[in-house]
């Protein structure tokens, strides 16, 4: 801090407001949420979490969940690190009306963009009567309810995040760093992984965490490209807590989402250093 | 200001606030939330007018009423609930309904004998009633299906829809499907069994009724059991769609209204059941199509009786589940169907 003139007792004062609401609503809560997933019958145990696992749909839930997630965080950093780089290259006027439509995806209904995924997936849609008009298939291929459905779906969703962690990462990067790299003889790969990529990791763990936890928490998205022949955690837990009523299994899958989403965040920051 | 100003002041207010809480006896009625103008135009503003009191709703899903009244159980704040009968029965078992005075339901020998005690204790009246039946396109192979068990036709394959076991229909389906291949043990291997040999044939398991009606305007879906109170939005998709009349049967499905237990209000909550299963207010809520009329002396408007479950050939077709089966064993079959869906 560099304004440390100011006495420590009025900026306890100011976060006062701030922490009691998020202490209230939500640590308490996520600490109550915590309690009950390890006590069985008021007994400390994690007895809960291996008759979560011993079930193998419940396995297999959360490995395609870690996949997708996965899978959609990767892709989403090789697609947008090209695009952020020439994003951030574009002058002031035209680079504020590109992150504009970039973020416009975000600002429309995750209902109605899902739903027009099954307009575009659908046997009818767009992407069947491409495939067939090259001849790649014959008749129309059933896209919708697939993993690749949901795996597109969210990648559609989430990429705006990845991109814009990207842009403001890469907007902080010394622009004659990339000339003194080429002066001193770097080819543009040498430039990207030894200068750009290490400049910008913080905009990669950030982007990637969003991303990442994005997917991992995605209701709408799974819910209706997927339904319950690719059921994720999130659609899994509504199930638990809606129809089975089983709030100690829901209670588990709360707890794997919030551990699963802390978990990848350090492992990136590892990676990182 | 002068003291006796204000006694006279204050003593006005008092008898303002007292005159109020006597007339502003309030009655909470936790409901689903659907319809909410239609209800609250035939149901609420003329029952508010004849009882002189105040209607307050408790809206949203099933589940989350039902949890709700369960936390409140000691103290509720709640008089009466609308809820699938099932699920009436979980609140019976979980002691949350008192026994209904039916003598005080001048009505209830105008309502379908199946509606009048569900649950058989006498703690929930049916209000509407719904059937699962079969909506086919009438321009493909589907046009020939006529029975639950022409659903495994191969000519189907990619265009079956089915609901999913997490709603109402799903389980409706579940229950047809064992009863006509004989099944006869609670967990419904028969029929599990069975839906098991056309997963493949399913292009989904539908889980919301909009996603549903998308599905066959989409083209996507051919034939799947379906609410009937789906069926007027379906016959606004334009596509050619018929209801098929299963030759096994529908399952009726039935809504029901209970008085909670420790309702400071059970005169009341009575005179709004009975007010809700009179003739008058059941033809208004089934001509505005917000409900079926459990009540048989109901003949609803020509233009609205398709959109319905009305009529002989619908209400003679129905077959009811029994509910507290249901109650037992839903949690198994949302596990063995989980678990047929996945593999």
């Amino acid at each position: 801090m560099t304004h440390g003139s100011r006495p420590p007792g009025i900026a306890w004062w100011l976060l006062t407001p701030a922490l009691l609401f998020v202490g209230a609503f939500f640590l308490l809560p996520v600490l109550a949420l915590l309690a009950g997933a390890f006590h069985v019958d008021g007994v400390p145990g994690l007895s809960r979490f291996t008759e979560f696992f011993a079930e193998p749909l419940h396995r297999q839930v959360y490995g395609r969940t870690l996949r997708l997630a996965g899978l959609a965080t990767l892709v989403s950093a090789v697609v947008c690190y090209p695009a952020a780089m020439a994003l951030v290259r574009v002058a002031p006027p035209w680079r504020g009306l590109l992150t504009g439509l970039v973020i416009l995806p975000l600002m429309v209904s995750p209902i109605a963009r899902t739903y027009a995924w099954i307009v575009l997936l659908g046997r009818n849609g767009v992407v069947n009567a491409g495939l067939q008009g090259a001849g790649v298939v014959d008749a129309p291929v059933g896209l919708l309810f697939t993993e690749g459905a949901v795996f597109v779906g969210l990648l559609q969703l989430m990429m705006p995040l990845m991109l814009v962690s990207l842009v403001s990462a890469l907007e902080n990067l010394p622009r004659d760093v990339l000339d003194a790299a080429s002066t001193l003889g770097a080819n543009r790969f040498q430039t990207f992984f030894r200068v750009v990529l290490p400049l910008t990791q913080e905009g990669l763990i950030v982007g990637g965490t969003l991303v990442f936890t994005g997917c991992v928490t995605a209701y709408i998205t799974p819910a209706i490209l997927g339904g319950p022949k690719v059921l994720m955690l999130e659609t899994l837990l509504y199930q638990k807590v809606n129809v089975a009523g089983d709030l100690p299994a829901a209670s588990v899958i709360a707890v794997l989402l919030l551990l699963t989403t802390v978990a990848v965040n350090q492992g990136l920051r590892r990676i990182a250093r | 200001m002068n003291k006796t100003l204000l006694s006279v002041l204050a003593a006005a207010a008092l008898s303002l606030a007292t005159t109020a809480a006597r007339a502003e006896r309030t009655l909470v009625l936790s409901t689903y939330g659907f319809n909410n103008a239609i209800f609250k135009k035939h149901v609420y503003d003329p029952f508010e007018t004849q009882c002189g009191c105040k209607i307050v709703l408790e809206t949203g899903n099933a589940a989350a009423r039902l949890s709700k009244l369960e936390a409140r159980k000691d103290n509720p704040n709640v008089d009466l609930v609308q809820i699938t009968d099932f699920l009436a029965g979980e609140a019976s078992a979980k002691g949350l309904l008192q026994p209904i005075d039916f003598g005080k339901l001048r009505h209830l020998d105008e309502i379908h004998a199946f509606g009048r005690d569900p649950l058989g204790n006498k703690e929930a009246v049916a209000y509407t009633l719904y059937s699962v039946g079969l909506v086919v396109r009438t321009d493909k192979p589907s046009a020939k299906v006529a029975s639950w068990k022409d659903l495994w036709s191969p000519e189907l394959k990619g265009h079956l829809m089915l609901a999913n076991i997490t709603g109402n229909q799903g389980l409706a389906q579940l229950f047809m499907v064992d009863r006509v291949f004989g099944g006869n043990t609670p967990d419904k291997a028969a029929g599990f069994a069975r839906l098991a040999e056309i997963k493949g044939h399913t292009v989904t398991y539908y889980t919301q009724s909009a996603q549903m009606t998308a599905m066959y305007a989409q083209d996507e879906a051919w034939v799947a059991p379906v609410g009937r109170f789906s069926w007027l939005n379906l016959k606004k998709t334009g596509k050619p769609l018929a209801w098929v009349v299963p030759q096994e049967g529908q399952v009726g499905m039935m809504n029901t209204v209970s008085i909670i237990k420790g309702s400071k209000n059970v005169d009341l909550a009575h005179q709004l059941i009975d007010f809700w299963l009179s003739a008058a207010v059941q033809k208004a809520l089934a001509d505005e199509l917000a409900d079926s009329p459990i009540n048989r002396t109901v003949v609803p408007k020509p233009e609205v009786q398709d959109d319905l479950t009305w009529g002989k050939a619908q209400i003679d077709s129905l077959v009811f589940m029994n509910t507290a089966e249901v109650l037992r064993e839903r949690g198994n079959w949302v596990k063995a169907w989980n678990q047929m869906v996945a593999k």
